[in-house]
Protein backbone atom coordinates (compact mmCIF):
# COMPACT_ATOMS: atom_id res chain seq x y z
CA UNK A 1 0.00 0.00 0.00
CA UNK A 2 1.02 3.44 -1.04
CA UNK A 3 0.03 6.86 -0.71
CA UNK A 4 -1.60 6.75 -4.33
CA UNK A 5 -3.05 3.34 -3.95
CA UNK A 6 -6.74 2.45 -4.17
CA UNK A 7 -6.01 0.60 -0.95
CA UNK A 8 -5.13 3.10 0.34
CA UNK A 9 -8.20 5.26 -1.19
CA UNK A 10 -10.18 2.65 0.68
CA UNK A 11 -8.42 2.51 4.33
CA UNK A 12 -7.80 6.23 4.67
CA UNK A 13 -11.25 7.61 4.83
CA UNK A 14 -12.22 4.92 7.62
CA UNK A 15 -9.02 5.93 9.51
CA UNK A 16 -9.94 9.60 9.06
CA UNK A 17 -13.19 8.97 9.98
CA UNK A 18 -12.13 6.58 13.30
CA UNK A 19 -9.56 9.08 14.33
CA UNK A 20 -11.99 12.25 14.64
CA UNK A 21 -14.78 9.45 16.13
CA UNK A 22 -12.72 8.93 19.01
CA UNK A 23 -12.76 10.77 21.93
CA UNK A 24 -10.01 13.59 21.72
CA UNK A 25 -6.97 11.90 23.85
CA UNK A 26 -3.53 11.54 22.66
CA UNK A 27 -3.55 8.04 23.70
CA UNK A 28 -6.56 6.90 21.63
CA UNK A 29 -4.80 8.94 18.78
CA UNK A 30 -1.77 8.07 18.93
CA UNK A 31 -2.88 4.23 19.29
CA UNK A 32 -5.08 4.37 16.34
CA UNK A 33 -2.05 5.91 14.18
CA UNK A 34 0.38 3.89 15.77
CA UNK A 35 -2.09 0.68 14.63
CA UNK A 36 -2.73 1.73 11.06
CA UNK A 37 1.37 2.44 10.42
CA UNK A 38 2.24 -1.19 11.16
CA UNK A 39 -0.64 -2.30 8.86
CA UNK A 40 0.56 0.16 6.53
CA UNK A 41 4.41 -0.96 6.51
CA UNK A 42 3.32 -5.00 7.21
CA UNK A 43 1.32 -4.41 3.45
CA UNK A 44 4.59 -4.01 2.16
CA UNK A 45 6.25 -6.93 3.09
CA UNK A 46 5.42 -8.77 6.61
CA UNK A 47 9.24 -10.11 7.25
CA UNK A 48 10.15 -6.89 7.47
CA UNK A 49 8.02 -5.23 10.44
CA UNK A 50 10.39 -7.17 13.03
CA UNK A 51 13.07 -4.80 11.58
CA UNK A 52 11.63 -1.53 12.29
CA UNK A 53 10.07 -2.40 15.45
CA UNK A 54 13.54 -4.09 16.61
CA UNK A 55 15.17 -0.35 15.49
CA UNK A 56 12.36 1.28 17.23
CA UNK A 57 13.23 -1.07 20.63
CA UNK A 58 16.59 0.02 20.68
CA UNK A 59 16.31 3.46 20.46
CA UNK A 60 13.49 4.07 22.86
CA UNK A 61 15.73 2.06 25.27
CA UNK A 62 18.51 4.36 24.59
CA UNK A 63 16.58 7.39 25.26
CA UNK A 64 14.73 5.87 28.56
CA UNK A 65 18.61 5.22 29.43
CA UNK A 66 19.75 8.92 28.68
CA UNK A 67 16.25 10.21 30.76
CA UNK A 68 17.26 8.31 33.47
CA UNK A 69 20.96 9.17 33.35
CA UNK A 70 20.58 13.06 33.02
CA UNK A 71 24.07 15.04 32.07
CA UNK A 72 26.05 16.74 34.60
CA UNK A 73 26.92 20.27 34.19
CA UNK A 74 29.13 21.50 31.97
CA UNK A 75 31.65 22.77 35.08
CA UNK A 76 31.03 20.37 37.34
CA UNK A 77 34.37 17.83 37.58
CA UNK A 78 34.01 15.19 39.72
CA UNK A 79 34.37 11.19 38.97
CA UNK A 80 30.80 10.74 39.44
CA UNK A 81 29.81 13.52 36.69
CA UNK A 82 32.79 11.92 34.09
CA UNK A 83 31.59 8.57 35.23
CA UNK A 84 28.14 9.20 34.11
CA UNK A 85 29.13 11.71 30.61
CA UNK A 86 31.21 8.36 29.62
CA UNK A 87 28.15 6.28 30.21
CA UNK A 88 25.68 8.71 28.30
CA UNK A 89 28.49 8.50 25.06
CA UNK A 90 28.47 4.68 25.22
CA UNK A 91 24.83 4.83 25.16
CA UNK A 92 24.81 7.36 21.98
CA UNK A 93 27.65 5.10 20.44
CA UNK A 94 25.56 1.86 21.21
CA UNK A 95 22.66 3.44 19.18
CA UNK A 96 25.01 4.90 16.16
CA UNK A 97 26.24 1.29 15.88
CA UNK A 98 22.89 -0.20 15.41
CA UNK A 99 21.37 2.34 13.06
CA UNK A 100 24.54 2.57 11.11
CA UNK A 101 25.05 -1.23 11.28
CA UNK A 102 21.42 -1.89 10.45
CA UNK A 103 22.02 0.65 7.17
CA UNK A 104 25.03 -0.75 6.70
CA UNK A 105 23.67 -4.13 6.85
CA UNK A 106 20.55 -3.86 4.31
CA UNK A 107 22.09 -1.53 2.41
CA UNK A 108 25.52 -1.25 1.18
CA UNK A 109 26.87 -4.94 2.20
CA UNK A 110 25.87 -6.38 -1.13
CA UNK A 111 27.51 -3.30 -2.64
CA UNK A 112 30.99 -3.09 -0.86
CA UNK A 113 31.30 -7.20 -1.05
CA UNK A 114 30.61 -7.00 -4.72
CA UNK A 115 33.27 -4.09 -5.06
CA UNK A 116 35.68 -6.05 -3.53
CA UNK A 117 34.90 -9.14 -5.35
CA UNK A 118 35.72 -6.59 -8.01
CA UNK A 119 39.06 -5.16 -7.00
CA UNK A 120 40.32 -8.51 -6.14
CA UNK A 121 40.03 -10.08 -8.87
CA UNK A 122 41.13 -6.75 -10.96
CA UNK A 123 44.58 -7.42 -8.73
CA UNK A 124 44.41 -11.16 -10.13
CA UNK A 125 43.09 -12.86 -6.82
CA UNK A 126 39.75 -14.92 -7.25
CA UNK A 127 38.01 -14.49 -3.93
CA UNK A 128 34.49 -14.54 -3.90
CA UNK A 129 33.15 -12.76 -0.83
CA UNK A 130 29.32 -13.91 -0.61
CA UNK A 131 27.67 -11.01 -1.54
CA UNK A 132 24.42 -10.98 0.36
CA UNK A 133 21.05 -10.34 -1.66
CA UNK A 134 18.83 -8.72 1.73
CA UNK A 135 15.52 -7.10 1.02
CA UNK A 136 15.59 -3.58 1.95
CA UNK A 137 13.52 -2.80 4.46
CA UNK A 138 11.58 0.29 3.55
CA UNK A 139 11.59 3.69 4.41
CA UNK A 140 15.08 2.20 6.79
CA UNK A 141 17.12 5.18 5.04
CA UNK A 142 14.46 7.88 6.29
CA UNK A 143 13.63 6.40 9.91
CA UNK A 144 17.10 5.81 10.87
CA UNK A 145 18.06 9.42 10.32
CA UNK A 146 14.76 10.52 12.15
CA UNK A 147 15.42 8.39 15.01
CA UNK A 148 19.37 9.17 14.77
CA UNK A 149 18.61 12.86 15.01
CA UNK A 150 16.35 12.73 18.03
CA UNK A 151 18.66 10.32 20.06
CA UNK A 152 21.63 13.28 19.34
CA UNK A 153 19.43 15.70 20.25
CA UNK A 154 18.64 14.34 23.40
CA UNK A 155 21.98 13.66 23.79
CA UNK A 156 22.82 17.15 23.25
CA UNK A 157 20.02 18.58 25.69
CA UNK A 158 18.08 20.13 23.05
CA UNK A 159 15.45 17.87 23.62
CA UNK A 160 13.63 16.19 26.69
CA UNK A 161 13.28 12.64 26.51
CA UNK A 162 9.93 11.31 25.23
CA UNK A 163 9.38 8.94 28.01
CA UNK A 164 5.85 7.68 26.57
CA UNK A 165 6.58 4.62 24.75
CA UNK A 166 3.72 4.98 22.44
CA UNK A 167 4.13 8.34 21.45
CA UNK A 168 8.07 7.33 20.57
CA UNK A 169 6.98 4.23 18.25
CA UNK A 170 4.42 6.65 16.99
CA UNK A 171 6.90 9.35 16.09
CA UNK A 172 8.82 6.80 14.68
CA UNK A 173 6.63 4.48 12.39
CA UNK A 174 3.80 7.65 11.38
CA UNK A 175 2.67 5.89 8.58
CA UNK A 176 2.55 9.63 5.90
CA UNK A 177 6.25 9.91 6.57
CA UNK A 178 7.59 6.32 7.19
CA UNK A 179 8.38 5.75 3.79
CA UNK A 180 9.70 8.47 2.50
CA UNK A 181 9.98 11.41 4.54
CA UNK A 182 9.86 14.43 4.93
CA UNK A 183 12.37 13.34 7.96
CA UNK A 184 10.98 15.23 11.23
CA UNK A 185 12.72 16.53 14.12
CA UNK A 186 11.98 15.06 17.51
CA UNK A 187 11.34 19.00 18.72
CA UNK A 188 8.99 19.21 15.99
CA UNK A 189 6.52 16.15 15.82
CA UNK A 190 6.72 14.53 19.35
CA UNK A 191 4.99 17.47 21.31
CA UNK A 192 2.17 17.45 18.40
CA UNK A 193 1.93 13.31 19.22
CA UNK A 194 2.33 13.91 22.75
CA UNK A 195 -0.87 16.54 22.34
CA UNK A 196 -4.57 15.23 21.79
CA UNK A 197 -5.76 17.03 18.14
CA UNK A 198 -8.49 18.91 17.41
CA UNK A 199 -10.51 18.55 14.30
CA UNK A 200 -10.38 22.37 12.93
CA UNK A 201 -11.61 23.40 9.36
CA UNK A 202 -7.93 24.65 8.25
CA UNK A 203 -6.33 21.70 8.78
CA UNK A 204 -8.80 20.02 6.24
CA UNK A 205 -8.54 22.54 3.71
CA UNK A 206 -4.47 22.61 3.91
CA UNK A 207 -4.38 18.67 3.86
CA UNK A 208 -6.42 18.55 1.13
CA UNK A 209 -4.85 21.04 -1.44
CA UNK A 210 -1.89 19.40 -0.47
CA UNK A 211 -2.79 16.08 -1.07
CA UNK A 212 -4.56 17.16 -4.30
CA UNK A 213 -1.37 18.58 -5.46
CA UNK A 214 0.56 15.94 -4.52
CA UNK A 215 -1.35 13.47 -6.49
CA UNK A 216 -1.07 15.61 -9.42
CA UNK A 217 2.73 16.03 -9.27
CA UNK A 218 2.93 11.89 -8.71
CA UNK A 219 0.03 10.36 -10.57
CA UNK A 220 -0.50 12.43 -13.53
CA UNK A 221 3.04 14.08 -13.98
CA UNK A 222 5.46 11.72 -12.63
CA UNK A 223 3.65 9.23 -14.11
CA UNK A 224 3.02 10.78 -17.65
CA UNK A 225 6.85 12.34 -18.16
CA UNK A 226 8.82 9.14 -16.67
CA UNK A 227 7.57 5.98 -19.24
CA UNK A 228 6.81 8.48 -22.35
CA UNK A 229 9.76 10.60 -22.37
CA UNK A 230 12.84 9.71 -19.91
CA UNK A 231 12.84 5.55 -19.85
CA UNK A 232 13.37 4.91 -23.01
CA UNK A 233 16.18 6.86 -23.55
CA UNK A 234 17.69 5.66 -20.81
CA UNK A 235 17.32 2.39 -21.51
CA UNK A 236 18.78 2.86 -24.80
CA UNK A 237 20.68 6.06 -25.18
CA UNK A 238 22.50 4.96 -28.53
CA UNK A 239 19.64 4.74 -29.97
CA UNK A 240 18.40 8.41 -29.52
CA UNK A 241 19.31 11.38 -30.85
CA UNK A 242 20.71 14.56 -28.93
CA UNK A 243 17.41 16.54 -28.96
CA UNK A 244 16.15 13.07 -27.21
CA UNK A 245 18.58 13.40 -24.46
CA UNK A 246 18.19 16.80 -23.51
CA UNK A 247 14.47 15.97 -23.66
CA UNK A 248 14.91 13.08 -21.44
CA UNK A 249 17.18 14.96 -18.82
CA UNK A 250 14.77 17.88 -18.66
CA UNK A 251 12.21 15.28 -18.47
CA UNK A 252 14.05 13.76 -15.81
CA UNK A 253 14.65 16.87 -13.72
CA UNK A 254 10.62 17.45 -13.47
CA UNK A 255 9.87 13.92 -12.79
CA UNK A 256 11.85 13.83 -9.96
CA UNK A 257 10.81 16.72 -8.62
CA UNK A 258 7.07 16.00 -9.27
CA UNK A 259 7.77 11.65 -8.25
CA UNK A 260 9.47 13.16 -4.77
CA UNK A 261 8.33 16.16 -4.01
CA UNK A 262 4.70 15.37 -4.88
CA UNK A 263 5.34 12.20 -2.51
CA UNK A 264 6.53 14.83 0.19
CA UNK A 265 3.16 17.02 -0.82
CA UNK A 266 0.74 13.67 -0.13
CA UNK A 267 2.61 12.78 3.43
CA UNK A 268 2.26 16.54 4.40
CA UNK A 269 -1.58 16.65 3.35
CA UNK A 270 -2.44 13.08 4.41
CA UNK A 271 -0.89 14.42 8.43
CA UNK A 272 -2.43 17.62 7.89
CA UNK A 273 -6.04 15.35 7.70
CA UNK A 274 -4.72 13.92 11.42
CA UNK A 275 -3.72 17.84 12.58
CA UNK A 276 -0.49 16.81 12.31
CA UNK A 277 1.72 19.72 10.94
CA UNK A 278 4.76 17.85 9.02
CA UNK A 279 8.02 20.18 8.13
CA UNK A 280 7.93 21.71 4.02
CA UNK A 281 10.63 19.31 2.35
CA UNK A 282 10.54 21.00 -1.57
CA UNK A 283 10.69 24.74 -1.43
CA UNK A 284 10.30 25.70 -5.30
CA UNK A 285 14.31 24.21 -6.16
CA UNK A 286 13.93 24.92 -9.66
CA UNK A 287 13.79 28.90 -8.63
CA UNK A 288 17.19 28.54 -7.07
CA UNK A 289 19.70 30.86 -8.21
CA UNK A 290 23.14 29.46 -6.74
CA UNK A 291 23.47 25.56 -5.38
CA UNK A 292 23.79 26.61 -1.84
CA UNK A 293 20.36 27.89 -2.59
CA UNK A 294 18.99 25.43 -3.90
CA UNK A 295 20.15 22.57 -1.17
CA UNK A 296 17.87 25.21 1.36
CA UNK A 297 15.16 24.06 -1.22
CA UNK A 298 15.28 20.60 -2.27
CA UNK A 299 14.74 17.77 -0.22
CA UNK A 300 14.96 20.15 2.91
CA UNK A 301 14.47 18.07 5.63
CA UNK A 302 17.41 15.47 4.27
CA UNK A 303 19.95 18.51 3.50
CA UNK A 304 19.16 20.54 7.09
CA UNK A 305 19.78 17.11 9.14
CA UNK A 306 23.06 16.37 7.44
CA UNK A 307 24.46 20.00 7.70
CA UNK A 308 22.85 20.29 11.44
CA UNK A 309 24.45 16.58 12.49
CA UNK A 310 27.41 16.59 10.22
CA UNK A 311 28.48 19.41 8.86
CA UNK A 312 28.05 21.94 11.40
CA UNK A 313 29.34 19.79 14.51
CA UNK A 314 32.90 19.03 12.66
CA UNK A 315 33.46 22.36 10.72
CA UNK A 316 32.62 24.73 13.67
CA UNK A 317 34.56 21.80 16.23
CA UNK A 318 37.51 21.75 17.67
CA UNK A 319 39.59 19.44 15.74
CA UNK A 320 41.23 19.09 12.80
CA UNK A 321 37.47 19.75 10.61
CA UNK A 322 37.36 23.28 12.21
CA UNK A 323 37.08 25.77 9.58
CA UNK A 324 37.62 22.91 6.76
CA UNK A 325 34.41 24.61 4.55
CA UNK A 326 35.56 22.59 1.86
CA UNK A 327 36.12 19.41 3.27
CA UNK A 328 32.81 20.06 5.31
CA UNK A 329 30.87 20.27 2.01
CA UNK A 330 32.61 17.03 0.49
CA UNK A 331 31.76 15.18 3.22
CA UNK A 332 28.24 15.89 3.37
CA UNK A 333 27.58 15.51 -0.43
CA UNK A 334 29.64 12.33 -0.76
CA UNK A 335 27.26 10.91 2.41
CA UNK A 336 24.27 12.43 0.55
CA UNK A 337 25.07 9.96 -2.15
CA UNK A 338 25.89 7.02 0.12
CA UNK A 339 23.12 7.52 1.33
CA UNK A 340 20.74 7.67 -2.01
CA UNK A 341 21.69 3.94 -2.63
CA UNK A 342 24.79 1.54 -2.95
CA UNK A 343 26.13 2.38 -6.25
CA UNK A 344 29.22 4.76 -7.49
CA UNK A 345 26.58 6.84 -9.75
CA UNK A 346 25.62 8.14 -6.39
CA UNK A 347 28.83 8.57 -4.96
CA UNK A 348 29.81 10.37 -8.45
CA UNK A 349 26.44 12.39 -7.89
CA UNK A 350 27.91 13.46 -4.46
CA UNK A 351 30.88 14.61 -5.59
CA UNK A 352 29.56 16.91 -8.29
CA UNK A 353 27.26 18.20 -6.08
CA UNK A 354 30.16 18.40 -3.40
CA UNK A 355 32.55 19.83 -5.93
CA UNK A 356 30.11 22.34 -7.24
CA UNK A 357 29.40 23.72 -3.57
CA UNK A 358 33.57 24.32 -2.95
CA UNK A 359 33.48 26.30 -6.94
CA UNK A 360 30.68 28.26 -5.71
CA UNK A 361 32.00 28.94 -2.56
CA UNK A 362 35.80 30.04 -3.64
CA UNK A 363 33.56 32.10 -6.56
CA UNK A 364 31.63 33.62 -3.93
CA UNK A 365 34.85 34.41 -1.84
CA UNK A 366 36.14 36.48 -5.36
CA UNK A 367 33.27 38.19 -5.61
CA UNK A 368 32.84 39.01 -2.54
CA UNK A 369 36.88 40.71 -2.70
CA UNK A 370 35.30 42.68 -5.93
CA UNK A 371 32.44 43.59 -3.76
CA UNK A 372 35.11 45.28 -0.90
CA UNK A 373 36.69 47.00 -3.40
CA UNK A 374 33.89 48.49 -5.76
CA UNK A 375 30.22 48.69 -4.60
CA UNK A 376 29.37 48.74 -8.58
CA UNK A 377 30.01 44.67 -8.05
CA UNK A 378 27.51 44.48 -5.36
CA UNK A 379 24.57 46.57 -7.86
CA UNK A 380 25.97 44.29 -11.00
CA UNK A 381 25.25 40.79 -8.69
CA UNK A 382 21.74 42.31 -7.85
CA UNK A 383 21.25 42.99 -11.84
CA UNK A 384 18.40 40.93 -13.94
CA UNK A 385 21.28 39.25 -16.78
CA UNK A 386 23.79 38.18 -13.32
CA UNK A 387 20.41 36.85 -11.76
CA UNK A 388 19.53 35.27 -15.22
CA UNK A 389 22.60 33.93 -15.25
CA UNK A 390 23.30 32.49 -12.08
CA UNK A 391 19.82 31.02 -12.44
CA UNK A 392 20.85 29.29 -15.67
CA UNK A 393 23.98 27.88 -14.48
CA UNK A 394 22.44 26.21 -11.28
CA UNK A 395 20.03 24.85 -13.36
CA UNK A 396 22.42 23.68 -15.77
CA UNK A 397 24.65 22.04 -13.19
CA UNK A 398 22.01 20.17 -11.11
CA UNK A 399 20.52 18.73 -14.89
CA UNK A 400 24.01 17.62 -15.53
CA UNK A 401 24.41 15.92 -12.17
CA UNK A 402 21.05 13.78 -12.67
CA UNK A 403 22.75 11.78 -15.32
CA UNK A 404 24.66 9.62 -13.11
CA UNK A 405 21.66 10.21 -10.33
CA UNK A 406 19.49 8.53 -12.95
CA UNK A 407 22.23 5.74 -15.05
CA UNK A 408 22.05 2.68 -13.49
CA UNK A 409 25.67 2.46 -13.97
CA UNK A 410 28.91 4.02 -15.61
CA UNK A 411 28.31 2.51 -18.88
CA UNK A 412 24.96 4.15 -19.24
CA UNK A 413 26.71 7.61 -17.91
CA UNK A 414 29.04 7.51 -20.39
CA UNK A 415 26.92 6.30 -23.44
CA UNK A 416 23.78 9.29 -22.18
CA UNK A 417 26.61 11.95 -21.73
CA UNK A 418 27.82 11.27 -24.89
CA UNK A 419 24.49 11.07 -26.79
CA UNK A 420 23.85 14.83 -25.53
CA UNK A 421 26.35 15.71 -28.51
CA UNK A 422 26.10 13.21 -30.96
CA UNK A 423 24.41 10.02 -31.67
CA UNK A 424 21.41 8.64 -33.36
CA UNK A 425 18.55 9.35 -35.23
CA UNK A 426 15.67 8.01 -32.56
CA UNK A 427 13.21 10.29 -30.85
CA UNK A 428 10.67 8.97 -28.26
CA UNK A 429 7.25 8.58 -29.96
CA UNK A 430 3.72 9.09 -28.01
CA UNK A 431 1.28 6.81 -30.10
CA UNK A 432 -1.43 7.53 -28.32
CA UNK A 433 -3.19 11.32 -28.50
CA UNK A 434 -4.39 11.34 -24.64
CA UNK A 435 -1.08 10.44 -23.55
CA UNK A 436 0.38 13.14 -25.95
CA UNK A 437 -2.20 15.53 -24.57
CA UNK A 438 -0.82 14.54 -20.77
CA UNK A 439 2.40 15.04 -21.73
CA UNK A 440 1.79 19.04 -22.58
CA UNK A 441 -0.35 19.40 -19.55
CA UNK A 442 2.47 17.83 -17.14
CA UNK A 443 4.59 20.38 -18.15
CA UNK A 444 1.67 23.31 -17.96
CA UNK A 445 1.05 21.94 -14.62
CA UNK A 446 4.96 21.94 -13.63
CA UNK A 447 5.28 25.55 -15.17
CA UNK A 448 2.49 27.00 -14.05
CA UNK A 449 3.14 25.92 -10.93
CA UNK A 450 6.14 27.93 -10.67
CA UNK A 451 5.00 30.70 -12.35
CA UNK A 452 2.62 31.80 -9.60
CA UNK A 453 5.64 32.01 -7.52
CA UNK A 454 7.36 34.24 -9.63
CA UNK A 455 6.89 38.23 -8.29
CA UNK A 456 5.18 39.39 -10.86
CA UNK A 457 2.00 36.38 -11.08
CA UNK A 458 2.09 36.00 -7.25
CA UNK A 459 -0.93 37.98 -6.86
CA UNK A 460 -2.79 35.41 -9.44
CA UNK A 461 -2.63 32.19 -6.87
CA UNK A 462 -4.21 34.40 -3.96
CA UNK A 463 -6.90 36.01 -5.97
CA UNK A 464 -8.10 32.86 -6.96
CA UNK A 465 -7.38 31.77 -3.29
CA UNK A 466 -9.78 34.75 -2.62
CA UNK A 467 -12.52 33.60 -4.95
CA UNK A 468 -15.84 32.30 -3.26
CA UNK A 469 -15.68 28.81 -1.91
CA UNK A 470 -18.16 27.51 -4.18
CA UNK A 471 -15.90 28.04 -7.38
CA UNK A 472 -12.85 27.58 -5.81
CA UNK A 473 -14.80 23.49 -4.84
CA UNK A 474 -15.91 23.48 -8.66
CA UNK A 475 -12.52 23.88 -9.86
CA UNK A 476 -10.86 21.25 -7.75
CA UNK A 477 -13.29 19.06 -8.91
CA UNK A 478 -12.84 19.58 -11.93
CA UNK A 479 -9.51 18.47 -11.42
CA UNK A 480 -10.19 15.27 -9.41
CA UNK A 481 -12.89 14.22 -12.46
CA UNK A 482 -10.20 14.99 -14.98
CA UNK A 483 -7.40 12.89 -12.96
CA UNK A 484 -10.34 9.86 -12.38
CA UNK A 485 -10.61 10.30 -16.47
CA UNK A 486 -7.26 10.35 -17.38
CA UNK A 487 -4.90 9.71 -14.61
CA UNK A 488 -4.43 5.58 -14.38
CA UNK A 489 -5.36 4.23 -10.57
CA UNK A 490 -2.37 2.43 -8.65
CA UNK A 491 0.06 4.67 -9.76
CA UNK A 492 4.11 3.55 -10.57
CA UNK A 493 6.12 2.56 -6.97
CA UNK A 494 7.88 5.98 -6.26
CA UNK A 495 11.27 7.21 -6.80
CA UNK A 496 12.05 7.93 -3.67
CA UNK A 497 11.09 4.85 -1.99
CA UNK A 498 13.93 2.38 -3.03
CA UNK A 499 16.38 4.96 -1.14
CA UNK B 1 33.56 46.33 25.08
CA UNK B 2 29.92 46.62 25.76
CA UNK B 3 26.71 45.71 23.81
CA UNK B 4 26.87 48.08 21.45
CA UNK B 5 30.01 47.32 20.55
CA UNK B 6 29.80 43.49 19.81
CA UNK B 7 26.48 44.42 18.00
CA UNK B 8 29.28 46.95 15.77
CA UNK B 9 31.01 43.68 15.27
CA UNK B 10 28.93 41.76 14.34
CA UNK B 11 26.98 44.20 11.77
CA UNK B 12 30.87 45.14 10.66
CA UNK B 13 31.46 41.01 9.58
CA UNK B 14 28.02 41.13 7.86
CA UNK B 15 29.00 44.18 5.74
CA UNK B 16 32.46 43.06 5.25
CA UNK B 17 31.24 39.26 3.72
CA UNK B 18 28.01 39.63 2.56
CA UNK B 19 25.87 42.94 2.26
CA UNK B 20 29.04 45.33 1.91
CA UNK B 21 26.98 48.56 4.22
CA UNK B 22 23.45 47.74 3.39
CA UNK B 23 23.69 45.09 6.91
CA UNK B 24 22.23 47.75 9.24
CA UNK B 25 19.17 48.08 6.35
CA UNK B 26 18.54 44.26 5.86
CA UNK B 27 18.63 43.89 9.52
CA UNK B 28 16.08 46.46 9.95
CA UNK B 29 15.91 45.40 13.77
CA UNK B 30 17.57 43.30 16.39
CA UNK B 31 14.95 40.60 17.02
CA UNK B 32 14.79 40.10 13.04
CA UNK B 33 15.23 36.37 11.55
CA UNK B 34 18.77 35.88 10.13
CA UNK B 35 17.54 32.87 8.03
CA UNK B 36 14.44 33.87 7.28
CA UNK B 37 15.00 37.40 5.84
CA UNK B 38 17.96 36.12 4.00
CA UNK B 39 20.51 38.17 6.00
CA UNK B 40 22.99 35.13 6.48
CA UNK B 41 22.24 31.22 5.24
CA UNK B 42 23.30 28.41 7.80
CA UNK B 43 26.73 28.21 5.72
CA UNK B 44 26.76 31.68 6.51
CA UNK B 45 26.54 31.16 10.63
CA UNK B 46 29.15 28.35 10.98
CA UNK B 47 31.85 31.13 9.58
CA UNK B 48 30.27 34.00 12.20
CA UNK B 49 30.52 31.45 15.13
CA UNK B 50 33.91 30.79 14.01
CA UNK B 51 34.65 34.26 13.70
CA UNK B 52 32.71 35.11 16.93
CA UNK B 53 34.72 32.42 18.87
CA UNK B 54 38.39 33.64 17.32
CA UNK B 55 37.53 37.38 18.17
CA UNK B 56 36.42 37.24 21.67
CA UNK B 57 38.42 34.05 22.60
CA UNK B 58 34.70 32.10 23.97
CA UNK B 59 33.96 28.59 23.16
CA UNK B 60 30.35 28.34 22.06
CA UNK B 61 28.65 25.81 23.67
CA UNK B 62 28.23 22.57 20.84
CA UNK B 63 25.23 21.92 22.33
CA UNK B 64 23.53 25.40 21.39
CA UNK B 65 25.40 25.15 18.15
CA UNK B 66 22.55 26.20 16.32
CA UNK B 67 21.18 28.80 13.85
CA UNK B 68 18.02 28.76 15.87
CA UNK B 69 19.75 30.11 18.76
CA UNK B 70 21.49 32.29 17.13
CA UNK B 71 19.04 33.65 14.53
CA UNK B 72 19.20 37.81 14.75
CA UNK B 73 21.44 40.25 15.95
CA UNK B 74 19.70 40.84 19.71
CA UNK B 75 20.07 36.69 20.38
CA UNK B 76 23.76 36.97 19.23
CA UNK B 77 24.84 39.94 21.12
CA UNK B 78 22.95 38.48 24.50
CA UNK B 79 24.76 35.08 24.14
CA UNK B 80 27.90 36.81 23.29
CA UNK B 81 27.92 39.50 26.20
CA UNK B 82 26.77 37.08 28.27
CA UNK B 83 29.54 34.13 28.07
CA UNK B 84 31.12 32.87 31.16
CA UNK B 85 34.38 33.57 29.21
CA UNK B 86 33.31 36.90 27.19
CA UNK B 87 35.94 39.89 28.34
CA UNK B 88 35.96 41.72 25.42
CA UNK B 89 38.00 41.32 22.15
CA UNK B 90 41.58 39.49 22.97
Amino acid sequence: MSLVDVDFAFWFPVVFGIYWLLPRKASYQNTLLLGFSYLFYFSWNPRLLPVLLLATAVDYGVSEYLATHVAPSADDSSAEAAGRRRARRYALILSLIYNLGALAYFKYAGFFAESLNRQLAALGFHASLPVLQVVLPLGISFYTLQKLGYIFDVYRGRLEPCRSLLVFTTFVAFFPQLIAGPISRGSQLIPQLAAPRQLRERQLVEGASSFLLGYVMKALVADTIGPTLVDPVFSQPAAYGPAAHWLALVGYAVQVFADFGGYSFLAIGCARFLGIELPVNFDYPYLSKSLPEFWRRWHITLNRWLFDYIYDPLVAGSGWWRGRFDAGLLLVFLTSGLWHGARVTFLVWGAMHGTGMIVHRHWDEFYRSLCRRDRAYVERRRSVPYRTMAWALTQFFFLVALIPFRAGSWGVVQTFSAGLLVGGQGFPTITQAAARVSVIVSFAFVAGYYLVKLPRFEGWWARFQALPAPIRGAVYGLVAVWLLLFVPLNATTFIYRQF
Amino acid sequence: MTTSDVRRTVVDWLDDNYHFGDAERLIGSDDRSFLENGILDSLGFVKLILYLEDTYKIKIDRNQLSPRNFDSLGLIVRYVTGHRDYRGVA
